[in-house]
């Protein structure tokens, strides 16, 4: 947290004009990580199986996307060019250390859920590529702004496709049962009160249907964004 | 750099070590706990950590047993290297790699408050990834069930995770006996297709046979650990 | 466990890539061509195969509570596996280059690629997860990297071939690849009722 009043004495007075709101909006739609960098993708494929574990990935990559980017970003003039890997990674790898061991503390149901993706968010290509292509050639703030935009558009887009997945393959969100029919079998035993003829399709929490929702994702985004469109 | 950040982290882990040591007992409880559910008063999963550890120390008897039956003590508990040397500490994924014969084994004993009785056993096998466990909860007789609670490392989330995210499932054991009438040890199968039989089988999970002949096999070989403990207190 | 076992295990039936999905993200981008896919599944297989028993050897000597500082030090298990995959990677990429400079030529590019491979650093805390022990990590590191490198040339086969299909413009490129992956993977999980003692 220190960093963040460093932050804030270096580049007074802090703006926010246009320049830094598309450092934010950029990521959201155009510049997205996972559909249109393609980075950062194995662990949205792994922690997408419910919300709950989305969202508590999410907060954890933006956590580390922010303030590796923050850390990078002071450091950038001291970082000598052929160390400079592992000097990322060693404020990686402190950062997710950090939220694994908050997380273990705080929310221990999650931390069993997410297990080893956690420790994965290390590799999470996003956060070395932004300090790669951002942190280590901007300013502290920008840096910031574009490590929460980053963090955001990752995580907007693990909470669309866990929302799919465990809405179609448990008929819940959050746990919280919100369609299909009650019978035995099922992994929560509320009541429903929306389309009891719905059979949960078992497929959707698999893995591999996490592929074909960012598959469609992309698809809509692309369709919807062709400037985006691959011609190669 | 390196002293600094290592430093730090060190710093973080010793303060929230206790934290972490507590979540991961109150973990453990909880699922000790899930197999008797149906006889608490509120649903498990609603309760906080403070109740959970009030329903454990009031209502629950610590006991460890070896393979032969018999009680030991807390000493010889401690000199295995579990710190704390109660039932609760068993490290029971190191203690399943010893010896058979030099294993020990932990039960709980949860006393209703109208006084009924239920015995609360362990058994830890294999699932298709990685290791699966649970916690046998039996009626007074020693030979119905009266709940259970399975976990796993890293079953397939939709499949072999069903044994525990599945209520629905779990409950099928209820009531199940692992007893036959001349009192020998027949366990309870999780039959693939669907039980045959209404006492000694349960309907296996479409998708994870594996985890399921896991269940299955787990429950025949570790119950059967138990026996020389439930012959003794049988008389 | 037999170490053939964990081979076989670990190639096909746990396959970091399209059981785990680990490592897609140059998965999916050095896959247009069966040519880079090649260069870049023999490096993570050499990789694997490297790191998997130096960290291995780290976790249960250094970090352990058995190890010399006779205290836990796991919180400190992530930073140690990921600089020693980091200078491995380094210290593999000067090597090669010395020795052998064709193989330097068509490996070259990928190697600073796998640092950021989530299958090299998957692999190292599957493996403590699994508790393997010395000979089994190796198998584990080497039929991983094996069963990877599989991934890698078949989907980009596919996607070579691929190129003549008649794909929706919004479809075509990465959210196709998405789909094919998901399509091999669906594959591959047909493989997890083999019995691996099948195989001894």
């Amino acid at each position: 947290m220190a960093e963040t009043t460093v932050v804030a004495k270096q580049e007074s007075p802090i703006k926010f004009g246009k320049k830094e709101r598309k450092l934010i909006t950029d990521p959201l739609n155009d510049n997205n990580p996972i559909t249109v960098q393609v980075l950062g993708i194995c662990s949205a494929l792994a922690v997408t199986t419910g919300m709950r574990n989305a969202v508590v990935m999410s907060i954890a990559v933006v956590f580390v996307c922010l303030f590796s980017n923050i850390t990078t970003s002071i450091l950038r003039t001291r970082i000598p060019k052929q160390v400079r890997m592992i000097v990322q990674l060693v404020i990686i790898a402190t950062l997710v250390t950090i939220v694994e061991l908050t997380l273990k503390a705080v929310d221990f149901e999650s931390y069993k859920a997410l297990s080893v993706f956690i420790g994965l968010i290390i590799t999470n290509c996003i956060i070395m590529g932004r300090l790669e292509a951002f942190a280590m050639g901007n300013k502290p703030y920008e840096s910031a702004l574009d490590g929460l935009g980053n963090g955001i558009g990752y995580g907007l887009i693990l909470i669309v496709v866990a929302f799919f997945r465990e809405l179609f393959g448990k008929g819940s969100l959050f746990d919280y049962k919100i369609i299909g029919h009650t019978g035995e079998y099922l992994i929560n035993t509320q009541t429903s009160w929306l389309f009891g003829w719905y059979e949960h399709n078992n497929l959707m929490v698999l893995f591999p249907s996490a592929m074909f929702v960012i598959g469609i994702v992309i698809w809509v985004h692309r369709a919807w964004n062709p400037k985006l469109v691959d011609i190669s | 750099m390196t002293a600094v950040v290592a430093l730090v982290l060190a710093g973080m882990y010793t303060y929230l070590k206790p934290t972490h040591d507590r979540n991961e007992a109150l973990y453990n409880k909880k699922a000790i706990l899930s197999a008797v559910q149906n006889h608490l008063d509120s649903d498990l999963s609603k309760m906080s950590n403070d109740q959970i550890q009030e329903i454990f120390d009031a209502q629950i008897v610590q006991k460890v047993v070896n393979m032969k039956g018999e009680e030991v003590s807390r000493e010889d508990v401690l000199a295995l290297g579990y710190k704390g040397g109660m039932a609760e500490n068993i490290d029971m994924k190191k203690e399943v790699k010893r010896n058979v014969a030099d294993q020990i084994l932990p039960v709980f004993l949860f006393a209703k408050d109208d006084g009924t009785q239920f015995y609360i056993l362990y058994t830890r096998g294999k699932g298709l990834w990685d290791e699966i466990w649970g916690n046998i909860a039996f009626e007074d007789d020693l030979n119905t069930i009266a709940g259970v609670s399975f976990d796993h490392v890293q079953e397939t989330p939709g499949l072999g995770a069903e044994i525990k995210d599945n209520a629905a499932w779990a409950r099928q054991f209820v009531g199940k006996k692992v007893y036959d009438e001349d009192g020998s040890f027949r366990s309870v199968l999780v039959r693939k297709g669907g039980a045959r039989d209404p006492v000694y089988e349960v309907d296996g999970i479409s998708g994870a046979t594996i985890t399921a002949d896991g269940v299955s096999e787990m429950l025949s070989r570790g119950l059967q650990y138990y026996e020389p403990y439930l012959k003794s207190i049988k008389g | 466990m037999d170490l053939v076992n964990i081979f076989i295990k670990s190639a096909f039936i746990e396959n970091l890539a399209l059981a785990y999905f680990l490592g897609m993200c140059s998965y999916l981008a050095v896959s247009k061509t069966v040519k880079t896919a090649f260069g870049l599944g023999l490096a993570v297989i050499f990789v694997l195969g490297i790191t998997m028993p130096i960290n291995w050897v780290i976790n249960t000597w250094l970090l352990g509570e058995n190890g010399i500082f006779a205290t836990d030090l796991t919180f400190l298990r992530l930073i140690l596996f990921i600089a020693v995959i980091a200078s491995m990677v380094q210290l593999v990429e000067m090597v090669v280059e010395k020795f052998s400079p064709a193989l330097y030529s068509s490996l070259g590019i990928f190697l600073p690629l796998i640092t950021v491979n989530c299958a090299i650093l998957g692999g190292s805390l599957f493996m403590v997860s699994k508790e393997y022990n010395f000979s089994e990590s190796v198998a584990f590191g080497l039929g991983g990297g094996f069963g990877w490198f599989l991934a890698i040339i078949a989907i980009a086969a596919i996607r070579e071939k691929i190129r003549y299909s008649n794909v929706p413009p919004a479809l075509r490129g990465l959210g196709m690849a998405f789909i094919l992956t998901g399509l091999m993977g669906m594959a591959f999980m047909s493989l997890m009722g083999i019995d691996p003692a099948a195989f001894k």
